[in-house]
């Protein structure tokens, strides 16, 4: 059954700052402090902008310049897709000879999802094929300036208003102290009048209650809030907007400053400098079977475990303590196998290797079902201990670690034993629901 | 002249004229199945009729086919119409310039005017005339005016007429469109 595969069946325990528990897949694993380490208590830190469409790669100071924008693409208005350029030829009359047309090329911007294109908001088609999005910010633009976005477009336009976002809070607010000016540009004043409280405001049009709605021509919420300097009403308003760079970050633990995760600079490679991620060193838990589940009735699970490094590993199981500070969702009593699992090493060139002899590991079958390279399948035992609800187990797994980090001291015969150590997780398992 | 590759249904327990008839310059790929169950099937030139589609014209759900009083209704469809690949269309009453994404589902009661797009796994089950150069996107069916009308795909149906004979058996058909084609 695929939905005993999904990945938030089985979650293990992070104890950083919070705890927070999580599935294999998403944990990153620093082999200098030997602990896992999730998406929260690692430091996030930007390496490079990209356009999610065009690739291209943008240095940060440039990404700042323009806004985290690209030149090249654009976003449709209308449903947020990309837009792409077409061609078509119409008749133009040539510079010469103005009595003689030839065909020639104009070029608008096309949305293939919805079928937006730039003539719907009177955008002239351009014989050239790179299109320039105006930036129609302007003081005088007639807009509510009551409304707090629009300032900060306004402002933003100015170059006034970075300086201001980094007040530190409570801090009193000098708008135009210490800034810097470009060279050969006075210093704009933008004098915002304070909003002011009004008895008479302006009556409804008369024809508010009959006249009927055009609904095509009513933008949504979201198309709106997305220009939020104009927040357009009318969808024959909505201009296009340059597309949004997305960034890569690498990831980096907050005990001992090693990098988790480094991605490479080229857009275009999904590959990784570094990348120390958990399901590459920890043995993983999966769920292979479940039978029918009854109350206070003992059932057996079948589990997998899969070994990811090369070297033998040797995994023992634990059932959680009374009175467990981690233990807080299980709902079923469960029982492991007591004695210790030995996991033969992942080797990439078994399957081509015909001489290779079967490793002999003497199972026993009451605890180990099978036995497949570097995965074995084990049983377990839960009792549900409530009538309701799904069924969740917890239980520890204890496995020896062999830290491939360069010893700090070399030995004496001249080889570099890796120090062994030994790791504890806590797993949960959730089984599903209960059948009456 | 025509591409052919249909089915044509008749029942011969309710007597009635279930033909399909296409008009000229109308591409029909192969595996696109046009079923003309309850009423016979009219469809207009410069159609492009896509792998997979279904042009159904069945009868409405509660009503058995052995009923009496039902009358067979004649589905029309106009020119220039694009069905793509997997759509299923059941509309009585379909105009000119229209587009059918692929995998989309029209209803029965429904009347597609001109110049309408329903986009990619669209269903559109309502019992309404959409109106002209509607577009009809998106999971949750949203909808918006064009001002654009779709352009008849006259390059794609020249260059299939062309192409299409070379890769597929063709069936004569026969004059008259009377005798049910097998194939």
């Amino acid at each position: 059954m695929a939905s005993l595969l999904q990945p938030d069946r089985v979650l293990y325990l992070v104890r950083g700052e919070k705890k927070i528990r999580a599935p294999l897949s998403q944990l990153y694993f620093c082999r200098y402090c030997s602990e896992l380490r999730s998406l929260e208590c690692v430091s996030h830190e930007v390496d490079s902008h990209y356009c999610p469409s065009c690739l291209e790669n943008m240095p940060s100071a440039e990404a700042k310049l323009k806004k985290n924008r690209c030149a090249n693409c654009f976003d449709c208005p209308c449903c947020m897709h990309t837009l792409s350029t077409r061609a078509t030829n119409i008749p133009a009359p040539l510079p010469d000879d103005p009595t003689k047309t030839a065909m020639k090329k104009a070029y608008y911007l096309a949305c293939g999802f919805c079928r937006w294109t730039s003539r719907d908001v009177g955008m002239a088609d351009k014989s050239v094929g790179t299109f320039n999005v105006v930036d129609r910010t302007s003081i005088k633009a007639g807009c509510n300036y009551c409304d707090f976005s629009v300032i900060l477009c306004v402002k933003e336009k100015y170059g006034l208003g970075t300086r201001l976002q980094r007040q530190r809070p409570g801090a009193p607010v000098s708008a135009l102290y210490g800034l810097s000016l470009k060279e050969g540009e006075e210093q704009k004043e933008v004098s915002i009048e304070p909003a002011q409280a009004l008895d008479e405001v302006e009556p409804l049009p008369e024809d508010c209650y009959t006249r009927p709605i055009n609904l095509p021509e009513v933008t949504t919420l979201r198309q709106r809030l997305l220009q939020p300097d104009f927040q357009p009403a009318g969808a024959s308003q909505l201009h296009p907007k340059h597309k949004h760079l997305l960034m890569k970050r690498s990831l980096r633990c907050r005990k001992c400053e090693h990098n988790l995760s480094k991605p490479e600079f080229n857009p275009t490679s999904i590959k990784f400098k570094i990348q120390l991620v958990a399901v590459s060193y920890i043995p993983e838990v999966r769920i292979m079977s479940i039978p029918n589940l009854r109350h206070m009735k003992e059932s057996q699970v079948l589990l997998t475990l899969t070994n990811p490094v090369e070297s033998i590993t040797h995994v023992s199981l634990f059932t959680c303590e009374e009175g467990d500070p981690d233990d807080i969702n299980s709902t079923a009593k469960v029982m492991v196998p007591a004695k210790e699992l030995v996991l033969a090493g992942k080797d990439a060139a078994a399957e081509y290797d015909e001489l290779a002899e079967p490793q002999d590991f003497q199972d026993d079958p009451d605890v180990v079902a099978f036995r497949k390279s570097n995965k074995i399948g084990f049983f377990i035992k839960v009792i549900p201990q409530q009538e309701e609800g799904d069924v969740t187990v917890a239980f520890k797994i204890r496995h020896d670690f062999r830290n491939l980090a360069a010893p700090i001291r070399p030995s004496e015969d001249g080889e570099t034993p890796s120090e062994v150590i030994w790791l504890v997780h806590h797993v949960e398992l959730s089984l599903g629901p209960l059948i009456a | 002249h025509t591409h052919t590759h249909t089915h044509t249904h008749t029942h011969t327990c309710v007597p009635c004229e279930c033909t399909v008839s296409l008009g000229p310059r109308t591409v029909v790929h192969p595996k696109a199945r046009i079923i003309a169950e309850a009423g016979p099937i009219i469809i207009g030139e410069g159609n492009l009729i896509e792998e997979q589609a279904l042009i159904i014209n069945s009868y409405p759900e509660n009503i058995m086919p052995d009923s009496e009083g039902v009358e067979p209704k004649t589905m029309t469809i106009g020119v220039n119409n694009v069905f793509e690949v997997g759509c299923v269309s059941q509309a009585l009453k379909i105009g000119d310039n229209n587009v059918i994404e692929s995998k989309a589902d029209v209803g029965r009661n429904v009347i597609l005017t001109s110049g309408c797009i329903i986009g990619a796994c669209c269903q559109v089950n309502t019992c309404e005339v959409i109106p002209e150069n509607t577009v009809i996107y998106g999971s949750g069916c949203m909808r918006r005016v064009q001002t654009e009308r779709p352009q008849p795909q006259t390059l794609q149906l020249d260059f299939l007429m062309k192409i299409l004979p070379n890769y597929h058996h063709l069936k004569k058909t026969v004059k008259g469109n009377s005798t049910p084609a097998r194939s």
